[in-house]
């Protein structure tokens, strides 16, 4: 079982769409997935139509007195299941900060499930906080969306610094970002895709578009390959979940 | 992992407008309606069916694209078009996806065998929550072999992780509104069943559809539940006593469940089991007296027929004592089966045929292929008949030409009821000879079962002081004597066409080879 997980110290960058469409793709293609929505906002939660409440609270999940398979829902698609996130996860930085090891709370969670399961995708709130480092720990992978623009390459380069200085915390990360919400006709994406390029050429070739028809996510409350087989953002999330699997 | 519910739809009406109550009366949203023929797939040795996994290849009517599809508990692994339109026979044929990489492992390799073949519409509908979420699957599916015989409809409940509940309410909806009747088998083994239909008919209507490589368990379930229903449709005529055939095919179903459960050791609940096992063995026997007072009055015109005519006319009076004591004997066991203790155990019986957990896991070799299991037990059985036939002689008592009869039947029951088990051939080189031992062994002990009867009822006649009966009844009694004595002195010859190397190779050859198509 790979864990990847969706992550962004900045807010509103893809991060929730990056995790439901992968998923999506990676379940279509015969793997079995789980999404776990650690984000209060219940954004995957809400793109798949589950209800936003968890038997028992993450709280339970997390202090270990719930299994996680009692929390998972099936969603509508095959092989594509959900641990839903409700607006208690705000408090998930206190309740690991309650319990012992709380580095290892989430990967001990998911260790009880690594059966069922081929790929994991965590959805992650954007913040850098102990659900980050507990997340680290959890990973095999950091999927960061990142937006053409002067603030995200900042944090993109923050969460970088953050790695290379926490080579205990994160051991054997792979940090995979990725251009997300790219306008290709904006002349400033441009130049930032490719200063950052230059800057790490390990960022993934597979760019995620600006488009509406992802944006209708919320409308259709689906993936966007279930709604707009073949359209472009379906086409380049296709793109990015080969460029990743080439990666792990 | 959420367990698939089947059903058989018993309700009048074809696949539109059932499937028009599914839609319009029940609310569920149809999600896709395929039609075309379609194939099952698995290795040789049946290792998708063990790893309980379905591949199946479909071929749409008209110019859609072929497909294959692996399934497991209902929840689709991989659905991918093919580019060939036949299927694949090895590993390497299969779609050159990723998706299947799980499935080539499985596979290991090896050849892909085609199995049954049907013509199929299939509808996949959806029941939604108030978010418009699925909660369940419903697969309703109508089926027909190629040769146009049709299938009984069935319906699959898939309930979604998470969402039991849910799936529960439906099934409750779904049998509000459908005639429905739980089914212990899928489409796929009914389709089996179809295609191996003329077989299945000559094996008698007790033969289950079974297939070598379904857990014992199921399979024990399934053999039950056609001897239930083979018992359920004769109930109402035993009751009514107008045809003696009801009762003797009730009986019979009694008596192969009976064998069942005794060769369900180790596959059955033990504690199910044992109660089971005293229960039919109460019903076995309330209906004894009645199916022995049957036998007196069908066979007596034919045994009075062995008197000079001038002794048949007086036979007339123990005529009337015959039909009296089958008068008895029909409302004394009418009375017990209309008893509160026959209705507890019906339903129990019913229950635990319909309950799921109670076929989980429920033994140590619950979940071991059914062949394998029943072959054991075939093959203690043939052991036991043989060894005991061997030591039967001229001075042999009765007794020991009963207890033979009893071991006769449990074989034979074994081999009828999971028939679709075993090789067609091999099957058959064995019952011939062994029907014509039962035959013998029977003989013997009906005779001296009525011979002992008759004398009884004779009590009234000497009451009576009707000695001219009395002599005539002497005489019926002393062909039964003859007739039991011929039947003894044919058991050697009779025992040893059953005794034979050919019958012997027959044993050893009862597991099927598996054909390629």
């Amino acid at each position: 079982m790979k864990v990847l997980a969706t992550y962004n110290i900045k807010g509103g960058v893809g991060k929730t769409a990056t995790a439901v469409n992968l998923a999506h793709v990676a379940a279509a293609h015969g793997n079995r997935v789980l999404v776990w929505d650690l984000d209060p906002q219940g954004a995957a939660t809400f793109y798949f139509r589950v209800k936003p409440k968890v038997k028992g609270g993450g709280k339970a999940i997390v202090r270990g007195s719930l299994e996680l398979g009692d929390a998972i829902k099936a969603t509508d698609f095959d092989n594509l299941d959900l641990v839903p996130a409700d607006f208690s996860y705000r408090h998930l930085d206190l309740w690991l900060d309650d319990a012992k090891k709380p580095l290892v709370r989430i990967r001990r969670a998911l260790r009880q499930v690594s059966d069922e399961y081929d790929y994991v995708f965590l959805d992650c709130p954007p913040s850098i906080s102990l659900t980050s480092e507990s997340v680290f720990r959890a990973a095999d992978a950091l999927l960061v969306p990142t937006i053409p623009t002067t603030l995200s390459l900042r944090t993109y380069e923050q969460l970088d610094r953050f790695v290379e200085e926490n080579p205990d915390m994160v051991r054997e990360l792979k940090i995979l970002g990725f251009f997300s919400m790219v306008d290709r006709h904006k002349r400033l994406h441009r130049r930032f895709m490719n200063e950052l390029r230059t800057a790490h050429p390990e960022m993934l070739d597979a760019t995620i578009p600006n488009s509406t028809d992802i944006e209708r996510m919320g409308v259709h409350r689906e993936p966007v390959g279930a709604y707009g087989k073949g359209s472009k953002p379906a086409r380049a999330y296709e793109a990015l979940w080969s460029e990743i699997q080439t990666r792990l | 992992m959420s367990k698939v519910r089947r059903y058989e739809v018993t309700a009048a009406g074809d696949f539109a407008s059932v499937l028009a109550v599914l839609t319009d009366h029940l609310g569920l949203r149809l999600l896709s309606l395929d039609e075309g023929e379609r194939s099952w797939l698995d290795t040789p040795t049946g290792t998708l069916e063990r790893a309980e996994t379905t591949l199946e290849f479909r071929r749409p009517t008209g110019d859609g694209t072929p497909s294959l599809t692996w399934a497991s508990a209902g929840r689709v692994l991989v659905f991918d078009p093919c580019v060939s339109s036949t299927p694949p026979s090895s590993a390497a044929d299969l779609p050159d996806a990723s998706a299947f990489a799980r499935l080539a492992t499985l596979v290991d390799g090896g050849e892909l065998v085609l199995g049954p073949t049907v013509n199929s519409q299939i509808a996949v509908l959806a029941y939604l929550d108030d978010e418009e979420k699925t909660t369940a699957r419903v697969v309703f599916d109508r089926s027909e072999t190629l040769d146009g015989a049709a299938l009984p409809m069935m319906l699959e409940v898939l309930p979604l992780r998470g969402y039991e509940d849910e799936a529960a309410a439906l099934e409750k909806s779904l049998k509000r509104s459908v005639a429905l009747s739980v089914s212990p088998t899928s489409m796929k083994e009914r389709a089996l069943e179809g295609v191996r239909g003329e077989r299945g008919a000559s094996s008698g209507k007790d033969c289950a559809a079974l297939v070598p490589t379904m857990s014992a368990a199921r399979a024990w379930r399934a053999v039950f539940q056609t001897l239930t229903d083979s018992m359920t449709q004769s109930f109402s005529g035993v009751l009514s006593g107008n045809d003696p055939e009801d009762l003797h095919a009730f009986r019979v179903a009694v008596r192969r469940i009976r064998t069942i459960l005794q060769d369900g050791d180790d596959v059955v609940d033990p504690e199910s089991r044992d109660r089971f096992r005293h229960e039919y063995r109460w019903l076995g026997d309330v209906t004894t007296p009645t199916r022995d007072a049957d036998v007196h009055l069908i066979e007596f015109p034919e045994l009075a027929a062995t008197l000079p005519p001038s002794r048949r006319e007086d036979l007339a009076s123990f005529n009337d004592v015959l039909l009296r004591h089958r008068a008895d004997c029909h409302a004394a066991m009418v009375a017990e089966l209309r008893s509160i203790r026959r209705a507890e155990f019906g339903t129990a019986w019913l229950a635990f045929l319909a309950d799921d957990d109670a076929w989980t896991g429920c033994a140590d070799l619950a979940d071991e292929p059914v062949l394998r299991i029943v072959l054991r037990r075939i093959e203690k059985a043939h052991r036991q008949l043989v060894k005991n036939g061997r030591k039967i002689s001229k001075k042999s008592p009765a007794i020991a030409m009963h207890e033979l009869r009893k071991e006769g039947k449990r074989l034979r029951y074994l081999l009828e009821c999971f028939a679709l088990l075993f090789d067609e051939k091999a099957l058959s080189v064995i019952l011939h000879p062994l029907r014509d031992l039962q035959d013998v062994l029977g003989e013997f002990q009906d005779t001296e079962v009525q011979a002992n009867a008759l004398l009884e009822l004779a009590g009234e006649l000497v009451a009576a002081d009707d000695h001219s009966a009395l002599m005539a009844i002497g005489g019926v009694i002393e062909q039964l004597g003859v007739r039991g004595a011929d039947a003894r002195s044919s058991f050697s010859k009779t025992f040893g066409r059953f005794d034979d190397r050919k019958v012997q190779r027959a044993f050893d050859q009862l597991e099927p080879r598996k054909k390629k198509r």
